[in-house]
């Protein structure tokens, strides 16, 4: 019986496609990470990744933990509900080692930031004229305490 | 030809279909090994994004503008200090009176935003009997739940996370930018130092170990609050905000469904 033989030029043809695939496949295998399509069309480490970074502000939590005796201190007063990171600035190093005292940015700028008048800033927010409210040269810590707001000379 | 022929072809399809399988199998383990020694993660245990859908909620009323929040950004997420790098920033809107007479219920509307409000603003220039009304909006990445940003990237370097953050992972973004063209609310900007694009995160870094985003823990008024809607009771914080306030997302028209709810928000905002 003669032997049905595919022809030498489609078994080349064949080869050639299957060598293809697999090397698309052996490619795909190699390039393509781990973790690609564990939530959708992108990789799933990155998210890990991304959230590996290390926090530099410390959190109002962090604060707590030591500082209780101020914030009871603060929450009779109006600045109760700012964060001691919004005027101290970046505290986490001294949340980890309390020896450590990062520079505390506190300084008149910082004051005026909020309580100059602006015609956008709500009036909920109390607010002055540098030039009308205060005309000598001391620092605004002279008279008001950032703690203690209310205790207006 | 010969049986003999025949069969030698036959072993040699064997065979080398055998060794196709070992070597993809073998390949397979290579990668493993290779991307284990490569990628350490410090990341935090214990966080599945699919168990969290965060959501930011300002309040336009409660925004002092004193750009507590784009220094707090800055410095948590190490933005380039430029004046076009912002993740999160400022606006000041100023609506002038309508021309006496014009029967325009308002008139002229400016923005500004020097610096992204970063050292606080500087005095209007528009005359205060000429004003109708002013207010500060503060602005971040709209956290879309379609996001055009996302559609816009070719190469799958930016993406919805599970948990409602729209992130760029910086290993595969090869900054071409059009990300940044396709964001309507100007959210991205191209990061001059490692040529990525770079957008609001919602300090992702923070929220998955249970701390609040800089700009959140930093804004002395609560005009941001941010939540969980996964994992929230009915006092929480962001479910007090969408209960009691009128809340509304930027450009809705648009459809690509924010998930960063305003409060007492202005028809000139956009």
């Amino acid at each position: 019986m003669q032997r049905f033989k595919l022809p030498p030029q489609v078994v080349r043809l064949v080869i050639l496609t299957v060598a293809i695939v697999a090397s698309y496949a052996v490619a795909r295998q190699i390039f393509v990470p781990k973790s690609f399509g564990q939530y959708g069309h992108y990789r799933g480490d990155a998210l890990k990744e991304i959230a590996s970074r290390e926090p530099r502000y410390a959190g109002q939590k962090s604060c707590n933990e030591c500082h209780s005796e101020v914030l009871v201190k603060v929450a009779k007063y109006e600045h109760k509900n700012i964060q001691c990171e919004s005027c101290h600035g970046i505290s986490k190093a001294h949340g980890n080692d309390p020896d450590h005292h990062d520079p505390i940015k506190l300084n008149d700028s910082l004051c005026l930031r909020c309580h100059t008048r602006d015609v956008a800033r709500p009036l909920f927010l109390k607010q002055i004229e540098l030039s009308k409210h205060y005309s000598g040269k001391g620092k605004c810590v002279e008279c008001h305490i950032p703690h203690q707001p209310n205790e207006v000379p | 030809m010969s049986k003999d022929t025949s069969r030698r072809h036959a072993l040699r399809v064997f065979g080398g279909t055998v060794a196709g399988i070992l070597s993809f199998a073998a390949a397979k383990t290579a990668k493993a090994v290779v991307q284990k020694g490569l990628v350490s993660t410090g990341a935090p245990k214990g966080y599945d994004p699919t168990k969290h859908k965060w959501l930011m909620a300002l309040d336009i009323d409660r925004c002092i503008g004193c750009g507590f929040c784009v220094e707090a950004c800055k410095e948590e997420n190490n933005v380039p200090q430029g004046a076009s790098y912002f993740r999160t920033w400022i606006e000041r809107y100023v609506i002038k009176k309508a021309a006496p007479g014009s029967g325009n219920m308002r008139g002229e509307c400016i923005v500004d935003s020097p610096n992204g409000g970063r050292n606080g603003f500087p005095p209007s220039l528009v005359p205060r009997e000429d004003i109708l009304k002013a207010f500060f909006v503060p602005k971040l990445c709209n956290l879309c739940e379609h996001s055009p940003c996302v559609q816009a990237c070719p190469v799958g370097a930016t993406f919805d996370a599970p948990d409602g953050v729209v992130l760029v992972d910086p290993n595969y973004c090869v900054g071409c930018g059009f990300c940044i063209q396709a964001c309507p609310y100007g959210c991205r900007f191209m990061n001059p130092e490692t040529r990525t694009a770079e957008k609001c995160s919602l300090c992702y870094h923070r929220i998955t170990r249970d701390l609040k985003p800089a700009c959140v823990e930093v804004c002395p008024t609560q005009a941001r609050v941010f939540g969980d809607l996964k994992n929230c009771t009915p006092d929480d914080p962001i479910m007090q905000f969408i209960t009691k306030n009128k809340v509304q997302t930027l450009k809705p028209h648009l459809g690509t469904e924010p998930r960063v709810a305003y409060a007492g928000m202005d028809k000139e905002v956009r």
